[in-house]
């Protein structure tokens, strides 16, 4: 049958050039079902992978230690996962557990985040709900010298002027409209912070769990303290081992010893980058899945419309049918030039919804914050998936192309 | 030993009081490189008579050899097989896929028989040489003239090299001057050996065959042998006896108009009507449907 292969893919394409309407909206169903498995699949391809890039940049052994038990430890089959966790939860960790934690054997760094409230005025500009996070000079060591221009504050000059503040790379250019403000000043809470450092660029996502330190003011936790009269809450404790590859055993070490100082109680959370990548991922997964599964729905109505169109080009063509059994078609190459024409139908609406979803991918990428990845995977599945529908869709009409009676088909036009 | 056998082949369509029959038992033999004329008015089962005999359609009664050998139990794809191998059509509308060139249509039988492609088009280039439209290769069937397209046809049925070639009123559609050509190539083929059934209307044509087949309302009834280059005598007479209107017959087609009208009275129906009757043949079955009918023809 090769030999006549070549032959049904000239005659397929000739056909659908002559009938070049019905067969586009054919094929639009396939068309629109690749671009959005494609495209759904890349987004959240490239979400992942944004998530993954900010863990490494913030390092893969961070500690985060937070109130409430955000995750809770299912039985083997997988974590059960909260939404915001942590946020509305505050108040089971005090300043104590921050020197534990740092007492615990094995840990580096042990550093205190707490969220500060009230508005930023520069001037006349005022940001009503910044993100101030009161943290200590180990955040520097902690997020490995985050600091672009200028330097991070340090204890022991904060005697002589506290009111010191490290800004975020986005928020340095919204608040003072220029990249390195240094020295530059503000209000808050009633005092004027200065501008101590500008930290480089962190790359974030839009679905991170993590703190997003481009929006960030830090400050002293030691003045945060003084200008909240002691009454400030402990956000979450970031911590790091001095050996990461001891990772685990720190972490066992640091739940243990906040276990008892809490009476037993385990009213905290100790979350590791990993661990918060597998639940962005497990969230990103399902939703791909659920988005991916419409759109294969659509692949399927698309198979249908091609069943459709099939079932009317055989009927139309039943005079060419009659003739080419008269010059001694076998009701099996019958079959096969429908079958093919069926699939090239459908494979060229698979190609056609890739290359869309390239361009899509592209314009995605210029004008929003998401960097789509293109999942050849997901192109492969997609296309392939098109070609079996054309092929399984193909196949009714086509049978019954092959089981017309010759002499009937010649017959009628 | 001959190419075709037909032994009282009979072909029914419809059922019931619809029934029409044919081909009523129809007995025919053809030899190796015969060249067979078959004439008769239209409806007189022709068409049906080639379509039985070219394997497009089965026979409903009746044994049919071809080559020796019996088709009846043959199935569907074996039958395209042996169409493909072994029988050339040729069509009164032709009948060439209007979206292929005309190679391509030539050569479409050897694609069906898994030929490859370079192959394919080598062959359909020679045959078309040999009906002189090998200029036209490129050309699509609805950019040429009715004999040209023909001629194509012509090489189409020949790119197997089959043993019988079956043509519908080859010349049907065309003017005498293609009809000329298309019969001198036909005649051309016969030469180099092969046999061949034409339906024609045209009595003129029959001075190409070496036999000429009548048929009237499904059976043969009349079977002569004739010399090529001679218009064979029953269709001589056919040609010269025709005779001229006369007043009277312009009545007739009145009174058969007239007899188109509903009657009244339905007990004075004109004899003429009457007469004609038993023409349309219902099932001469067995099961004596309509034992008048068969009385009335005499059987």
């Amino acid at each position: 049958m090769s030999p006549t292969i070549y032959g049904n893919i000239k005659m397929a394409v000739s056909s659908l050039q002559t009938t070049k309407m019905r067969s586009f909206l054919t094929m639009l169903g396939i068309i629109i079902g690749v671009i959005s498995v494609v495209t759904v699949v890349s987004i959240g391809e490239g979400i992942k992978q944004q998530v993954s890039q900010e863990i490494n940049q913030l390092g893969r052994d961070m500690i985060t230690i937070r109130p409430g038990d955000g995750i809770e430890r299912g039985n083997g089959t997988g974590d059960t996962v909260k939404l915001f966790y942590g946020t509305a939860i505050t108040g089971s960790l005090a300043d104590t557990d921050v020197a534990l934690v740092q007492k615990t054997a094995g840990v580096r760094y042990a550093v205190p985040v707490a969220l500060v409230n009230g508005p930023i005025k520069v001037d006349d500009k005022t940001i009503g709900n910044p993100l101030v996070l009161a943290t200590t000079e180990q955040m520097n060591g902690l997020l490995d010298e985050p600091v672009e221009y200028g330097e991070f504050f340090v204890q022991d000059d904060l005697a002589d002027q506290p009111n010191v503040a490290i800004i975020g790379h986005n928020l340095a250019d919204k608040l003072f409209g220029q990249r390195v403000p240094l020295g530059g000043s503000f209000e808050y809470l009633g005092q004027t912070f200065f501008v101590r450092g500008i930290m480089k660029k962190f790359d974030t996502t839009p679905l991170s769990v993590s703190t997003d330190f481009n929006d960030a003011i830090l400050i002293p936790y030691s003045t945060a303290q003084a200008l909240t009269n002691n009454n400030t809450q402990l956000y979450e404790i970031l911590a790091k081992p001095q050996d990461s590859r001891q990772l685990d055993q720190t972490i066992a070490g640091v739940t243990g010893s906040l276990k008892a100082a809490h009476n037993g109680q385990q009213r905290f959370s100790v979350l590791r980058q990993d661990e918060s990548l597998k639940v962005t991922n497990r969230i990103l997964d399902l939703m791909t899945k659920m988005i991916a599964g419409v759109a294969a729905i659509s692949l399927l109505v698309g198979g249908i419309g091609i069943m459709n169109v099939m079932l009317v080009s055989v009927a139309e063509r039943t005079h060419e049918i009659g003739l080419r059994k008269a010059l001694g078609a076998s009701n099996r190459q019958v079959l096969a030039q429908f079958v093919t024409e069926a699939s090239v139908l459908s494979l060229l609406g698979g190609i056609i919804g890739v290359i869309v979803s390239l361009i899509l991918n592209f314009i995605l990428r210029v004008s929003t914050p998401l960097t789509p990845v293109i999942s050849w995977e997901a192109i492969v599945i997609s296309v392939g998936a098109s070609f079996i529908v054309g092929v399984i869709f193909g196949t009714a009409p086509a049978l019954k192309a092959a089981r017309k009676d010759p002499i009937e088909a010649l017959r009628s036009h | 030993m001959s190419l075709i056998k037909l032994t009282d082949v009979s072909k029914l369509y419809g059922f019931g009081d619809a029934t029409t029959l044919a081909l009523d038992e129809v007995s025919l033999k053809i030899e190796q490189n015969e060249f067979v004329a078959i004439m008769g008015p239209s409806g007189c089962g022709k068409s049906t008579l080639m379509n039985v005999i070219g394997l497009l359609d089965r026979p409903t009664h009746g044994k049919y050899l071809l080559s020796e050998r019996s088709v009846a139990r043959l199935t569907q794809s074996r039958r395209a097989k042996i169409r493909r191998d072994t029988i050339g059509f040729i069509f009164q509308s032709y009948n060439l896929l209007p979206r292929l060139t005309v190679l391509e249509n030539v050569a479409l039988p050897l694609a069906y028989r898994g030929m490859l492609p370079g192959k394919r088009t080598r062959l359909a280039m020679e045959m078309l040489e040999k009906v002189g439209m090998a200029d036209r290769s490129y050309f699509y069937p609805p950019q040429l003239s009715g004999g040209q397209v023909q001629r194509v046809a012509i090489a189409r049925a020949l790119i197997n090299d089959p043993r019988l070639i079956i043509a519908d009123e080859p010349t049907g559609n065309l003017d005498s001057a293609s009809s000329r050509l298309v019969m001198e190539l036909l005649s051309e083929i016969h030469k180099a050996g092969n046999t061949i059934l034409f339906v024609t209307h045209n009595p003129e044509l029959t001075r190409y065959a070496s036999r000429v087949v009548y048929m009237h309302d499904g059976s043969v009834i009349q079977d002569e042998l004739t010399k090529v280059g001679e218009v064979a005598l029953t269709a001589l007479r056919q040609m010269y006896s025709i005779p001229e209107k006369t007043a009277e017959d312009d009545l007739a087609g009145i009174s058969a108009l007239m007899q188109a009208v509903p009657q009244k009275d339905l007990d004075k129906k004109p004899a003429a009507k009457k007469a004609r009757k038993p023409r349309k043949k219902a099932v001469r079955s067995k099961q004596t449907y309509k034992p008048t009918a068969s009385k009335a023809r005499g059987k």
